[in-house]
């Protein structure tokens, strides 16, 4: 009997189809979605017919956690002079000179070092009396204390208050965000599209009013409201 | 990684050039664009939010004579209102549901509260509140507290209907139909109603936007955000009343 050749075939595979595709799906991945953003506290918005988008540059974000406490973040303008991160430095500086025309007695102050770290935080909220401590913390521990569910004390201070010659901090906030030194910023604030409200579709009314009612106070009348794209047929 | 392979070349020829393909194994590349892609997924986002622009009136005191009244014939006032779980456990999960919504309703009066109890029995005679709800459209008719709406604000929608159908056939530009159905909404030979959106401080913000939403499909041009008052929260009282008796 004659023996029967096993031939040998070869195992390699070639791969750069496979290569071209996963690129292919790279690049589709890097250009269609932008990055999370780290917030203190997970919202799940409600969701409207509504179909403006949320503007990406030159937008104030006020995060309402169903417990009533509130963060700010910033988005700068796509002009590097005015890129998120100086815009948040400027807005440190004026809001401590507000705030310390206010509290003569005791006067909050902040090195550099300070307001840089300060720069780079993307949602902040947090008494001024205690932002300095904050803001020596790693940022493990930054984390920690801005989590409202961790830290009760966690959050911008918010009262119902009319009298705008004693603002309160959120006040404080929103006037110095206002008067920063970007048109397109307070353009945006003034048209409405620069103030967008952000809460959990539990939140009760009355945690929301708090906040629309010192908005009004303001004269901010107009702002919107975030929402997520109702799906067909609802 | 890569290897170059040598074919052997025509037998009979004795051609000194030999072939030489080269294969790259391409499957580290694979390997490493297959985690970079893992980590898009996890750490971006695709949805972008959407925002629902609103203004409030300003909060400067206003003169009594200037207020312009309502018309009583025009107006509607919605009350929003939500029910939240107390101290149960959800049997799927086992998470605690406290404070969770369970159910959002709508309260609805068309004009003024009616709040007279002649007979003193402690109900209110004539209730023209009515209890609705939020629904989707069912076969492209409006349902619940949408349909109360669209009847009121019948001849704008119409109107507005009409236009849309012509932008649809490309007839009308994107900023001739938003122009023209401004108009429509803005029209005051129009009968439109005034719609009065107030809350109670439990309700959801779900269900405020829900509101502000109806309001937007129903083409509704006039509509503001209002506080409770006693009237509203007393004919809300005898609803509930109502309906543990019944």
């Amino acid at each position: 009997m004659g023996k029967v050749k096993i031939k040998r075939k070869s195992t390699l595979i070639d791969m750069t189809a496979m290569s071209d595709v996963t690129v292919l799906l790279l690049t589709f991945f890097m250009l269609t979605s932008t990055f999370l953003q780290k917030e203190p506290v997970i919202v799940n918005t409600p969701s409207s017919v509504s179909e403006i988008k949320v503007p990406d540059t030159n937008l104030v974000t006020v995060l309402v956690s169903p417990k009533g406490q509130v963060f700010l973040s910033l988005a700068g303008d796509r002009d590097s002079t005015y890129s998120s991160e100086k815009m948040r430095a400027e807005l440190l500086k004026t809001v401590v000179a507000e705030y310390n025309k206010l509290h003569k007695s005791n006067p909050v102050k902040f090195t550099n070092a300070q307001v840089n770290t300060f720069s780079k935080i993307n949602s902040f909220g947090y008494p001024m009396s205690r932002l300095s401590e904050f803001l020596n913390q790693p940022q493990v521990k930054q984390d920690e204390l801005i989590d409202p569910a961790k830290n009760p004390n966690a959050g911008i201070p918010i009262s119902i208050n009319l009298d705008l010659d004693h603002p309160n901090e959120f006040q404080i906030w929103m006037k110095a965000l206002y008067s920063l030194d970007n048109e397109n910023l307070s353009a945006a604030i003034k048209d409405g599209s620069g103030i967008a409200v952000k809460a959990d579709k539990d939140t009760p009314y009355e945690v929301v009013q708090v906040v629309m009612d010192n908005l009004q106070t303001m004269k901010m009348n107009k702002f919107s409201l975030m929402t997520a794209l109702k799906s067909e047929g609802e | 990684m890569a290897q170059i392979e040598q074919s052997s070349g025509g037998k009979g020829k004795k051609s000194r050039q030999k072939k030489m393909t080269i294969h790259v194994d391409f499957t580290p590349m694979v390997d490493m664009n297959m985690l970079l892609i893992t980590f898009f997924m996890l750490c971006t986002t695709m949805i972008k939010s959407q925002t629902l622009q609103i203004s409030l009136p300003s909060n400067e005191k206003v003169d009594k004579t200037e207020q312009n009244k309502v018309k009583q014939s025009e107006a509607i006032t919605i009350i929003l209102d939500s029910e939240r779980h107390a101290d149960v456990k959800d049997e799927l999960t086992g998470k605690m549901l406290k404070g969770q919504v369970k159910k959002n309703l709508v309260y609805y009066y068309e004009g003024q509260p009616n709040i007279v109890d002649e007979n003193k029995d402690g109900l209110i005679d004539a209730n023209n509140m009515n209890e609705t709800e939020f629904l989707p459209n069912s076969g492209g008719v409006p349902q619940g507290i949408r349909e109360i709406i669209h009847d009121r604000n019948k001849q704008v929608i119409e109107k507005i209907n009409v236009l849309k159908e012509q932008w649809r056939d490309k007839k009308l530009s994107d900023e001739e139909y938003q122009k023209r159905a401004k108009e429509i909404r803005n029209d005051s030979t129009l009968t439109r109603p005034i719609v009065i959106i107030k809350a109670t401080p439990n309700a959801s913000y779900e269900n405020l936007i829900g509101a502000l939403d109806e309001m937007q499909i129903n083409s509704i041009s006039r509509y503001q955000i209002d506080r409770m008052n006693a009237t509203d929260s007393a004919l809300m009282m005898d609803i509930k009343a109502k309906n543990l008796r019944k």
